[in-house]
Parts: C-alpha cells; structure tokens; sequence
C-alpha cells in the first residue's frame, strides 16, 4: 500500500497532510469530515463502513490471527452487515482500512511466521517507542524479564535464547525480587500469551511480538538487530551466508530460490549452503487439516 | 450504588451518530452526549448548564453539547472543579498545549483502552490519567471526547462510564447484536471451548457445578486440576480465578457443607456475551445430538431467543452461529 512519504510520527503544529483538515482550536474530530469527502490530499482516504468497524473489533479482541482466519473474519462482517455486498479482495480491504488508520497512527500489519512463513496480521501501534502492549499485562520484574530474554534473541547467532541462560539473569531484574521457579512460570505466560515461541527448552520471538515490536526493537537494540536480505525486516531466526555473513528469513529463501536449481547467495554469489526450504502453500495446509502442529518446519539453526 | 448508565442512546442510534458527519456543533443527536457528559462528570464542568463553573479551562472546546448530568454527578463534577480552582490559583494557568499534542494524547488513549479490553482488564480513569494523560489532566475532558468519537467512528466502540462510583469505563460495541462473533472464531479459541464446556455444564444442571463436577467433566479434554497444560496452563487457576476476575464465572463455597466445597456459576458477563441458544448448539456439536435432546433447557433457550429479538426488533436473527463454516 502506497504510502505517503513523511512518516513521523509526531506532527509538529500543521504538518498534518492536507486531507486531514486540522483546524486548530476546535475540539471535535474534523478529521473524519475527510472521510466523506475524499477530495484532495496525498490520496483518497478509504470509507469505514458497520463491515470494517467489526473487522478492526474483532482483529483487536484476537491481537494475531493467521491469513485464512483473516478470511474468514472478514466474510463473516460481510455476511452481518452487507450480505449483498461482494466481498472485497483481502489486500484491498485491508489497505482501505489502513487508509483510514493512518492517521491515527496505528496500521493493520501483515507478518509471516519466521520458521514456515504463514501469513499473520496483527493491529499495531506504529507510535510506540517501548513495550507498550505488554506493559499493562505485566509487573515491572515480568517485563524486565521479558526485556533480557529479548536482548538474549536478538544478540544469538540462532535467534534462541536458552532457558537456563534467562534464568540465569533473574537476580538483575527491576522490580519485586523473582525466584526462578517464579520465573520459569512466567516465562511460560509470555508464551501463552503468545510473546515468545519455545521450542526444546530455549525461546525465541512469536511473530506476534515481531509484527508488533519490530519498531521498538530497531530503536533499541540498533547495532545488534539482524535485518533480512530479501525484505529488509527484522531477522529474528533465518539462514545465512556462510561466506559474507548476510541473511535471509526461511520463507524469504524459500521464495528467493524456488525458481533455481543451483542457489547462490545474493550478495557474495557464492553457493548456498543450506537446504532450500517449501514455499508455504497455503492449499496445502488446509487439505492437512485445521491442526496447527507445522510438521513441515525446519529446524531453524541453519548458519 | 445507581450505576451511571447514560443510556438514553441505544447502540443503533450511537451507530447512526457516529455514521453520520461529525460537525462540531451542540445540536448533535443523543449519540454523542453519552461520552461527553461522563468526561464531563470526571475531568470538571465547564458549560454553562452545569452551573457556575471555577475551573478556567485554557483551550476550551467550543462546542458544548447539551449535558445531562444527574445531581450525583454534577457534584462530582462541581469537586473536581473545585479541586482545579485549588490547583490552578496556586499558580498562573498553564500554557495550552497545542492542538496537536492534544491530539496525540487522544491517540494514545485510544491505544491504551482498546489495549485494556483487549486484555479483558478494567479500564479505570485514575488509570488512564496517570498512565496516558498525565500533565494534560486539565485538559481531561477534551481529550477523552476526541477519543470516544474516534473510537465510535473508526472501531464502532462506545467508550462508556459504567460506574461512576468506581470509575471504571466499559468498551461496548456501538454495532448490532454479534454473539455470532464470540463463536465465529471458536474452533480457534481453546479458552471459549473450555468455558463453554464448564458454563453449559452450569446450564443443563440448572444450578451451581460443583466442582468436582466440572473436573468430571473437564477429565474428558483431558485436563486434571494438578497438570499443566501445554494450551490453558494451571487450569484451575484459569477456572477459579481468571474467569472468575472477568465475570464469566462466579466461584463461591458451598454454604453448610464440611469439609468446604465449591462451585460454578454463570458470572454476569457470560449472562450478558453468550446466549442460551449458544450453548445450546455448542452441546448439540460436542455431544453430537440435537438440542432438542434436552427439551426443557431447549425451550428456555427458545424463549431466551425470543425475549432477546422482541427487545431489539432491529437485530438479525442469529443463526447456528456455533457450526460455523
């Protein structure tokens, strides 16, 4: 989706894009005016109609939801509010909203798992500058927490950080003193509540916590962030060259190289050592059934 | 304690409102005044309407829709103001931030609150001043509008005051009736199946569960008051204090019964989110029956059904929202 080109996100006195229409002293929304009359500005704000309003409800209640849950989210508000209505492409939909969230600084992102890249969407704050979401949930010992086993992900080679090692920080935590059999009980909420991923005893980042932090993430920990070759985002786990050092997220790889016989790396063109993995289908995932146990997923330590 | 409803709108009208133009003028239709005049109640009076007013509000919002405060909040109201006078002799008036901050701080605290309900939290207004307003309380009142009516324009949310007494406020959806939303999704929310589980169990007994009972039947999903669970975590945490801190369930001891003994009921949000009908079709799918397997429930569910749609003759009816495709 195009958008337009200052970003900030703070705006400072008028810099608001024309089609917004802040006139300064009024108290009301003038903003939504522009929502009738898309005339002007940089493009055509979307309309937001009963379909898109329950949409965002319930993307909000679900915080992450898989691309054909997305589907199915969006023809069951259709089907409520404008059964004769033909169902929008997905994208457009999507983008239409989004047209309408700008300004308020907030976007309806579209991720994908890092190990077998299923599309995932998720409502974000695109003017956070910290933890924001989780920090209503958590105490502050719980955040600090979570915020060492962020910085152990993002400074490892695999993106894993391993359990014993987080637990091995609790003395340094802000906050009420933490056991670490409190911890390890913790550390298992952040999962539940789908922060971190674990797999055989260590932890890494569930694409949630990606789609939602990533901002946060790249402010913070500028030198130590890996970003992907292919689409430039966050890098949590992925392949990499083992010549240059440059690296790819799986899905990314398995789209970059699914036309090649002979994979050679992107920047050094030398041969790619690491097995080429499945582009995600999503047909195939539904004849596999609704269990969403991913047996085609590799093991990600690939570098 | 009288809660402070201000239900003089109903949600259709509040949609319609929302719906059309937003011009900041008094003669806005019922919608808008509800979110209005509870920021009024909490944040000081400022209309005329209110009475005399102390509280020199640097950048007023021009337009003042008409107020219908009753008494208790109008001298909730004329306190905080009084309180503002305090503050605000002490020291000349601050500087009016400029409109943008103002803005800023609406957008904020429509994260924040839609945040809070995400999570199933209570949204309660010292909360969201020290939390997200901060230094601008003054300017309370005018942020906390912006913020309803983004929220009612872009989300189809009413940000409500539900209790005045605890100040907390309530995101309620300003759209029409959606128990079918609940269970849209409901093959892919392990929570619901369990509560739905344990409050159609609550349902077909005809009373409270106890709790020996529902870990009879939660033993069929396999799960077991001491294990933890790869999904749920400590299951009886979750039962016995999780759902019960959202009101979907209400966990109390058996009266007159050694060694004590506990049980299940139905919480007030269960009774207001998921219909009988619901868990009548949830049973027909898990037990592989017809509702009708369970006459009596089934006509309380039938009657459920019909109350519901004579109230709000505008709502569609909901069909086997359960068996979703």
């Amino acid at each position: 989706m195009g958008a337009p080109s200052p970003r900030s996100p703070r705006p400072e006195g008028a810099a608001a894009p024309a089609f917004l229409l802040w006139p300064p002293a009024v108290g009301a929304a003038p903003g939504y005016r522009a929502l009738s009359h898309p005339q002007g500005g940089t493009r055509r704000a979307g309309v937001m109609t009963d379909v898109h309003r329950r949409f965002l409800q319930l993307l909000m209640t679900h915080g992450v939801l898989e691309e054909w849950d997305v589907r199915r989210l969006q023809k069951h508000c259709y089907r409520v509010h404008d059964r004769t209505g033909a169902v929008e492409e997905l994208e457009d939909f999507i983008n239409n909203i989004n047209s309408v969230l700008e300004s308020l600084y907030i976007e309806i992102k579209k991720g994908a798992t890092e190990d077998d890249g299923r599309p995932v969407y998720a409502l974000v704050n695109l003017a956070t500058t910290s933890v924001s979401k989780m920090a209503s949930d958590f105490a502050e010992n719980e955040l600090d927490l979570f915020r060492k086993a962020l910085e152990l992900i993002i400074d490892s080679d695999t993106g894993f950080a391993s359990s014993t090692n987080i637990l091995n920080l609790v003395d340094q935590l802000k906050g009420k003193k933490m056991r670490k059999k409190e911890a390890e009980q913790v550390l298992q909420k952040f999962v539940q509540n789908k922060w971190l991923i674990e797999k055989e005893g260590e932890f890494t980042l569930h694409s949630r916590a990606i789609l939602e932090m990533e901002q946060y993430i790249r402010e913070t920990y500028p030198d130590a962030v890996k970003i992907c070759n292919i689409c430039h985002s966050l890098l949590i786990q992925g392949q990499s060259c083992e010549t240059c050092g440059i690296r790819m997220h799986l899905p990314c790889v398995a789209k970059y190289f699914q036309p090649s016989l002979e994979p050679r790396c992107p920047h050094c063109n030398d041969y790619w050592p690491h097995e080429i993995p499945e582009v995600f289908d999503p047909e195939k995932e539904r004849e596999a059934g609704p269990s969403k146990v991913s047996k085609r997923s590799l093991r990600s330590r690939q570098h | 304690m009288s809660e402070q409803s201000k239900d003089v709108c109903d949600p259709n009208s509040a949609a319609e409102a929302s719906n059309s133009e937003v011009h900041s003028s008094p003669g806005v239709p019922g919608g808008l005044s509800p979110p209005a005049s509870q920021a009024a109640t909490l944040a000081g009076p400022e209309s005329p309407p209110l009475g005399p007013t102390d509280v020199p509000l640097a950048s007023p919002p021009p337009e003042a829709p008409s107020e219908e405060g009753d008494p208790k909040a109008l001298q909730q109201a004329a306190e905080e103001g009084r309180a503002h006078q305090a503050l605000s002799t002490a020291q000349p008036g601050p500087a009016p931030p400029a409109p943008a901050q103002l803005v800023q701080k609406a957008h904020e605290l429509m994260w924040y609150v839609l945040v809070k309900d995400q999570k199933r939290m209570i949204i309660w207004f010292p909360d969201m001043v020290k939390d997200v307003i901060g230094s601008y309380k003054k300017w309370c009142r005018s942020i906390l509008r912006r913020t309803s009516l983004i929220l009612a324009r872009v989300f189809g949310l009413h940000l409500r005051l539900t209790s005045l007494h605890t100040m907390e406020f309530s995101l309620v959806k300003a759209l029409e009736p959606e128990e079918l939303d609940r269970v849209a999704l409901s093959n892919r929310m392990p929570m619901t199946g369990l509560l739905l589980m344990i409050l159609s169990l609550i349902y077909v007994k005809g009373r409270g569960a106890r709790e020996s009972a529902v870990w009879n039947v939660l033993r069929i999903l396999g799960l077991r008051p001491w294990k933890k669970h790869s999904t749920f975590g400590d299951v009886r945490k979750l039962i016995t204090e999780e759902f019960v801190q959202q009101n979907y369930l209400k966990y109390q001891r058996v009266p007159h019964v050694e060694p004590p003994e506990y049980e299940f009921f139905w919480g007030s949000r269960a009774s207001r989110e998921i219909t009988k009908m619901q868990i009548m079709e949830f049973l027909a799918r898990v037990f592989k029956k017809d509702p009708q397997a369970w006459p009596s429930r089934y006509r309380e569910a039938l009657e459920e059904a019909r109350a519901l749609r004579e109230a709000d003759p505008t709502a569609h009816c909901p069909r086997s929202s359960v068996s979703e495709d």
